[in-house]
This record gives C-alpha cells, sequence and structure tokens, in this order.
C-alpha cells in the first residue's frame, strides 16, 4: 500500500516496538515473558514492515539466505548447549559453566539468558515465515 | 563414564545434523552427513547394549536435577534392542534412497525431506528411550509434524489430500493422549513413570471410574496413531501416494514407536495387577483379532501394488494387538519379536515394490505380469519377503505365529488359533499372485527382454543386505527371544 | 453430581472437549475442522492448568518479598502447557498451509467434494 501517514508513522513504532520485544526476551527469567512471547512481538514487528513497504523492499531487507542462516546456526546454538548442559549433568561430570550468580540480577540463572535470546529469534524469524508463506504461497 | 549418555548423545546428534542442512546446496553432501550420523548412532547403540548386558539397566538421569524434578532415560535391554533395530533399517533405507530420490522429489527440496527424516527418526528414539511422560509426549508431537511432512513433500494432488486426513487424525490422537497423561497427573501428582507406578499400586482402589476412562483415552489415543482396526482409515492413502523411501520408513518404523509407547504404558505405569480388574485387554485381543482378518480381505481387492501392501501393514498390526491382549508374559515378548520381524520384512518389501515401479513405471497389478523377465533380481527378493509374511517355516513369521499359537492354549483361548490360521490363508491369497504372474505364464513373457530393466547390484545391495538380516532374524530366532524375556521385569 | 458443580473448570473443560470433537468430525468444510482441532486441545489445556490452583494463594512471580513455599499455587501445569501451546500453534499453522495448497489444486476446500473429485 502506497500511504504517505501509514509510512511515516511506521517508521516510529516499528522500533518501538522491536525495542520491547528485546526487553520481554532478556528480562525472561525475572519476569513474565521469555523466549517465545518476546519472538512472537518482534516476528509481529516484521509483518507490519513487510506489510506498509511492500514486498520487494521487505524481501531485500530480509532476504531468504539470511533468515535461513541465522535460523540454522541458532539451532545449532541451541542444540550445542543444551547437550552440554545435559551430559555433564548425567554423566556426573564436573564441567565448568556460566555462573549461577545471584537472582534478581539480569546476569543470572546460568545458561536462561543465551537460550532465550536464540528462541526469541528463530521464534520470530519463523512468524515472519508464515506470514509470507500464507501471502505468496512460497517463501 | 561417558559411555552412560550414549543413547541421549545419539537423539542430540541427529537433532544437531538435522539443523545444518538447510544450508548446504549440493544434495551429495546432504546425503552424505545424514547416512554418517546413523552409522555413528548405530555403533553407540551396539556399545550401550553391549554395556547393559555386562552390568544391568540402568537410570540415566538428564542434566543436573534428580527424579521426580527432572527428566531421566530408562536404559535397558529392550530399549537398547529398538535402538539398534531403528538405526539399522533407517541406515538400509537411507543408502538405498541415494540412487532414486530423485525420481520422486524436485531437486531443491532434498535438503529439507533429509532433514524431516532426521528429525523423524531422533523423535522415534526419544519415545523409546524417556522415562517422563510429558517428554513423551514432546517427542510424539514432533513426530507427527515431520512424518505428515515426508508425506506431502512430493507435490501431487493425492499426496496433499492424505496427508491432511494423516495429519488431523493424528493431530486427534495426540489430544487425547495429552488428556489421558492430564488425569494421570491429577490422580497421582507425578510424571515419571517409576513413581506414577508406586503411587498408582498403593491407591488405585479408591479411582476406578478414572482409570477405567484414563486407559481408554490412551488406548484410543495410540490406536489412531499406530492403525488398530477401526481406527486405521488414514493408512492406505498416507503410505501408498507416497515416495518410496517415506513408505518404507512409515509403514516399518513410526508405527512401532507408539505402540512402544502402549506396551510402557499398559505394563510398566499400570502393572498387571491393576490391568486385570478392567476388560481393556480384551477389547484389545478382539480388535486385534478383527485387524488380521479384515486388513487381509481388503487387502485382496485392491489393484494397485502400494495398497495392497499397505492393507498388509494393517493385518500385521493385529498381529501385534492380539499378541498384547493376550495379557501373559510369552504375549509381551512375542509383541517385541514380531515388531522386529516385521520391521525389516515391511522395509525390504517397500523397497522392491519401489525398485519395480521407477524399473518398469506401471503401478497397477495387471500391468506387472511378466516383470520377472525383466527384473528377476528384484522380483526373486520380493518373493522372499513375501514368504515371510505368510508364515513359512525358517523365517520371522513363522516363528511368530507359532509362539502366538501356544500363546493363546497357555491363556485358554483356543479358539483363537483358528483366526490365526485364517488370516494366515488370506496372507497367501494376495502374495502368491503378484510373484506367480511376475514369473510364470507363457502369454505374459512374450514380448519381452531377459534382464532388460534390472537394477544395478550397487542400488540391489540394501535391499539384498534386510533379507539376509531377516533370514538370519528367523534362523536364530531363539537366542533374540531369551535375549528379550531377560530384558522385562 | 455436586461434584461436578464445585469442579466446574474442570466440567467446563470436558464439555469444550466433547464440542471441539463433534465440530472436528462432523462439519464438511476443512477450515472449520481446523477450528474444531483448536477447540479440543484448548480444553485440555484449560483441563490441565485448573489441576495446579490451591485456593487462597496467588500467583507464583516475586513482587516484593519470598512468601515462602506455602504462598504460591502450583507452577508445574502452567509451564508444562506452555509447550502444549506452542505446539498446538505449530501444528495449526501446518495444517492451514495445507489447506491453501489443497484449494489451489482443488478449488474447493469441502471434504466430500474433495473425496469425490479424487478418486
Amino acid at each position: 500500500m502506497k500511504d504517505e501517514i501509514l509510512e511515516e508513522v511506521a517508521k516510529v513504532i516499528i522500533p518501538l516496538i522491536q525495542v520491547f520485544g528485546v526487553y520481554v526476551i532478556f528480562h525472561g527469567h525475572l519476569s513474565p515473558g521469555g523466549g517465545f512471547a518476546g519472538g512472537t512481538i518482534i516476528g509481529a514487528s516484521f509483518i507490519l514492515y513487510r506489510i506498509v513497504y511492500g514486498k520487494e523492499k521487505a524481501s531485500m531487507k530480509f532476504s531468504y539466505k539470511r533468515l535461513m542462516k541465522i535460523v540454522s546456526f541458532g539451532l545449532l546454538a541451541y542444540g550445542t548447549m543444551k547437550g552440554y548442559s545435559f551430559v555433564s549433568g548425567g554423566s556426573h561430570l564436573n564441567w565448568p559453566s556460566p555462573p549461577l550468580g545471584t537472582p534478581g540480577k539480569i546476569l543470572s540463572g546460568g545458561f536462561l539468558l543465551p537460550l532465550n535470546i536464540v528462541v526469541g529469534a528463530v521464534v520470530g524469524i519463523t512468524m515472519y515465515f508464515f506470514y509470507s508463506l500464507f501471502d505468496e504461497g512460497e517463501i | 563414564m561417558l559411555i552412560d549418555s550414549f543413547p541421549l548423545l545419539t537423539v542430540l546428534l541427529l537433532f544437531i545434523t538435522a539443523s545444518i542442512m538447510p544450508l548446504l546446496k549440493k544434495s551429495n553432501l546432504v546425503k552424505g552427513i545424514c547416512i554418517i550420523s546413523f552409522i555413528v548412532s548405530f555403533v553407540m547403540y551396539l556399545a550401550t547394549l553391549n554395556r547393559v548386558l555386562k552390568t544391568g539397566d540402568y537410570f540415566y538421569r538428564v542434566g543436573h536435577f534428580n527424579a521426580p524434578f527432572g527428566i531421566e532415560f530408562h536404559v535397558g535391554t529392550v530399549e537398547c534392542i529398538m535402538g539398534i533395530l531403528f538405526t539399522f533399517v533407517a541406515i538400509m533405507v537411507i543408502w538405498n534412497s541415494i540412487y532414486n530420490i530423485h525420481f520422486d522429489i524436485r531437486e531443491d527440496k532434498i535438503p529439507l525431506y533429509y532433514l524431516l527424516v532426521n528429525i523423524l527418526i531422533a523423535s522415534l528414539l526419544g519415545i523409546v528411550f524417556s522415562n517422563d511422560m510429558f517428554n513423551v509426549f514432546v517427542f510424539i508431537e514432533i513426530g507427527n509434524l515431520a512424518s505428515c511432512g515426508i508425506v506431502v513433500v512430493k507435490d501431487k494432488k493425492e499426496n496433499i489430500k492424505a496427508g491432511m486426513k494423516y495429519l488431523i487424525m493424528s493431530c486427534l490422537g495426540s489430544g487425547l493422549v495429552l488428556m489421558g497423561i492430564a488425569f494421570l497427573y491429577s490422580i497421582t501428582g507425578h510424571l515419571n513413570m517409576t513413581y506414577i507406578h508406586n503411587e498408582l499400586v498403593k491407591n488405585y482402589i479408591h479411582y476406578p471410574r478414572t482409570i477405567l476412562i484414563t486407559l481408554g483415552l490412551f488406548t484410543v489415543g495410540l490406536g489412531v496413531k499406530s492403525a488398530m482396526f477401526p481406527l486405521h482409515t488414514w493408512l492406505p492413502d498416507a503410505h501408498s501416494n507416497a515416495p518410496t523411501t517415506s513408505s518404507a520408513i512409515l509403514s516399518s518404523l513410526v508405527l512401532k514407536g507408539y505402540i512402544l509407547f502402549l506396551i510402557k504404558v499398559l505394563y510398566r505405569v499400570f502393572g498387571i495387577e491393576i490391568i486385570r480388574n478392567f476388560p481393556i485387554l480384551n477389547i484389545i485381543l478382539v480388535l486385534g483379532c478383527l485387524g488380521m482378518i479384515l486388513g487381509s480381505i481388503f487387502a485382496i481387492f485392491q489393484k494397485n501394488l502400494k495398497r495392497v501392501i499397505a492393507y498388509s501393514t494393517v493385518a500385521q498390526m493385529g498381529y501385534i494387538f492380539f499378541a498384547i491382549g493376550l495379557g501373559t508374559e510369552l504375549g509381551i515378548i512375542m509383541s517385541i519379536f514380531h515388531i522386529i520381524g516385521h520391521a525389516v520384512t515391511k522395509a525390504a518389501l517397500f523397497l522392491c515394490t519401489g525398485a519395480i515401479i521407477q524399473g518398469t513405471g506401471h503401478k497397477n497389478l495387471d500391468e506387472l505380469k511378466g516383470v520377472g523377465k525383466e527384473m528377476p533380481y528384484t522380483l526373486g527378493l520380493f518373493f522372499i519377503a513375501s514368504l515371510s509374511m505368510i508364515g513359512i517355516p525358517l523365517l520371522p513369521g513363522f516363528v511368530s505365529k507359532w509362539y502366538l499359537a501356544l500363546g493363546s492354549i497357555e491363556a485358554n483361548k483356543t479358539l483363537l488359533i483358528a483366526v490365526i490360521l485364517a488370516s494366515s490363508l488370506l496372507n497367501a491369497v494376495y502374495y502368491f499372485p503378484v510373484s506367480i504372474n511376475g514369473f510364470f505364464g507363457e502369454e505374459n513373457l512374450r514380448g519381452k527382454i531377459y534382464k532388460s530393466k534390472s537394477k544395478s547390484l550397487k542400488e540391489l545391495l540394501p535391499i539384498i543386505i534386510l533379507v539376509i538380516a531377516m533370514i538370519y532374524i528367523g534362523i536364530d530366532s531363539q537366542s533374540i527371544i531369551n535375549l528379550i524375556k531377560t530384558g522385562l521385569v | 453430581m455436586e461434584k461436578l458443580l464445585t469442579n466446574y473448570y474442570e466440567t467446563g473443560a470436558i464439555i469444550l472437549f466433547g464440542i471441539g470433537f463433534m465440530t472436528l468430525l462432523l462439519n464438511n468444510n476443512l477450515i472449520k475442522k481446523i477450528i474444531g482441532m483448536n477447540i479440543m486441545d484448548t480444553a485440555v489445556f484449560l483441563f490441565f492448568i485448573a489441576k495446579g490452583y490451591i485456593q487462597g494463594k496467588e500467583a507464583p512471580i516475586i513482587s516484593g518479598n519470598f512468601k515462602g513455599m506455602e504462598g504460591y499455587i502450583n507452577p508445574i501445569p502452567t509451564s508444562l502447557m506452555l509447550t502444549g501451546i506452542v505446539v498446538a500453534v505449530s501444528t495449526t499453522a501446518f495444517a492451514l498451509a495445507l489447506t491453501v495448497k489443497i484449494y489451489e489444486k482443488y478449488g474447493t476446500v469441502e471434504l466430500d467434494k474433495i473425496l469425490n473429485k479424487g478418486e
């Protein structure tokens, strides 16, 4: 759609939505939210960009190759971190792990913070893929 | 002590290699990574079986929390045998698919296909090993999406309709299973299978109706997903329209994972003393008998070769439900033995069928007469595999039927031997004409050149290894049965 | 009968499950079948989460000071159902994508017309 008011308002609102989404992801272990909820918010901001600015500009900024690379490396990192934690716990080995810290601070809880970030990225990109799939028929 | 974590490492390895696959462009690299990950898993399971036979089964806690707060895996003899079986059949099927996957699927969807196969087999291994009810539910849901994906990846009209029917019925089944888990949690307050069993033994007398509803929900829910008799309607469409590799994996492996979960729920969570007070075992027995007879009767009337084999799968699932419903120790042992025998045989049958359909281009039975002169070795392997289905001695089909007859005498239900004999005869009625019309009859063979469309030895090697494994299981059946008996508690 | 009325959350969940099940089986339109599947899954989530409620205690979020273990409701059913909701969403999305493809190939979304056209 080619509407001037919509474009100008979207230029201001989309960064605010993304900042809120990043806050929900990063505070996942201290307040309600976490990876899934924050990822959905960021995915909604991508979909809004695609609706307002049209298909060509959106596929220049969010190309299929770059998004697939982020998803694949994200899943690889998730699997490796989880595997490290499971194997070191199950076999009673004492390998080093991120510190637990004090509850209530942002850098606490061991592996929780990196896992939330990965899950947020993957969920956001998946939401955007589903919208473009229903809109076009192909990604 | 890293050898303790081998079962968990295989599931993780399959998931991690699945997430690398969308990035690669060349399909040869993708096929190579897939086969190497399965070979590594197979070797790891052999090492774990070795360890379990020496020191006994053990519980492996996942992560840093003990049960009942954390998840644990129960690694025993039966689970290791299942793990070896799944990875072995998967290696053979994928080895065969290296040469002829490009007949069925477009070139750019091949990495996606191998990703789905990896995720599917990893979720089945998770169902087999896990000891926590909700963990099994998560793996069931992952397997749902992956197995529906490998049916619809071929883009034809009938595939998408069959895939849609499969998805809806599978989702119905897992919704019922989740309701059953909710009922069990509300009675006992635990999610770990051994803790639930201890709680149920103490106070099952106070909750007769709740346990009856829970058993019904689990049986119907898992019966929909593993083709118990009246709920099997999704199976012929889905298994016959899918690409050859998908049909082989779906028919031989996917149905078995859910039956194994049903065996675990009935005999490990509830236990044989509680189950005897409810009529659920008789219902499973009756439905198994109906499946054996009616599945074969439907198979006789089909014209497409793949649909005949798909209906034969329904009949063989009837045998396994019959064995579960007998309620004795011999019944459980024979159901697990039939799972092993049927997986190898059905994979060989579907791979032979795929080779025949790609070689000649015909799918219907009346166009396939005389194919024996053009592809003698392939039809010969098909003939040997179908002999096992009918029940010729020295092959695993005969061993299953013999011990099932012994089991039904032991449980005082002697009439059921007639059912077993009737279903064996019906099996012969539809398997023999395929081979006989292929090899003999003068008017069939006129105009065909000898060995014109035969596949090379390199492509037939996985099928030959599967048939040799099937003959070995048939000959060495007594030691396998003793191995299973030591694994059951 | 009074047991059904005191546990009204569970009764409502089972009635909703029945409604979703009937919608899934008896309707002809594919979109309505997917809606029925969603209603059925939501009913199971409601049943499970309602089992975690203990009367007189509050939600398990620390705001202010920590009240010890007896001040909060059981958090395990809620966290399990989070996984269930994600699974239900992804299954619905996959089913809808398949419906779009069926509409392209067959031209209709009614199930009996699709079955008649096929074979």
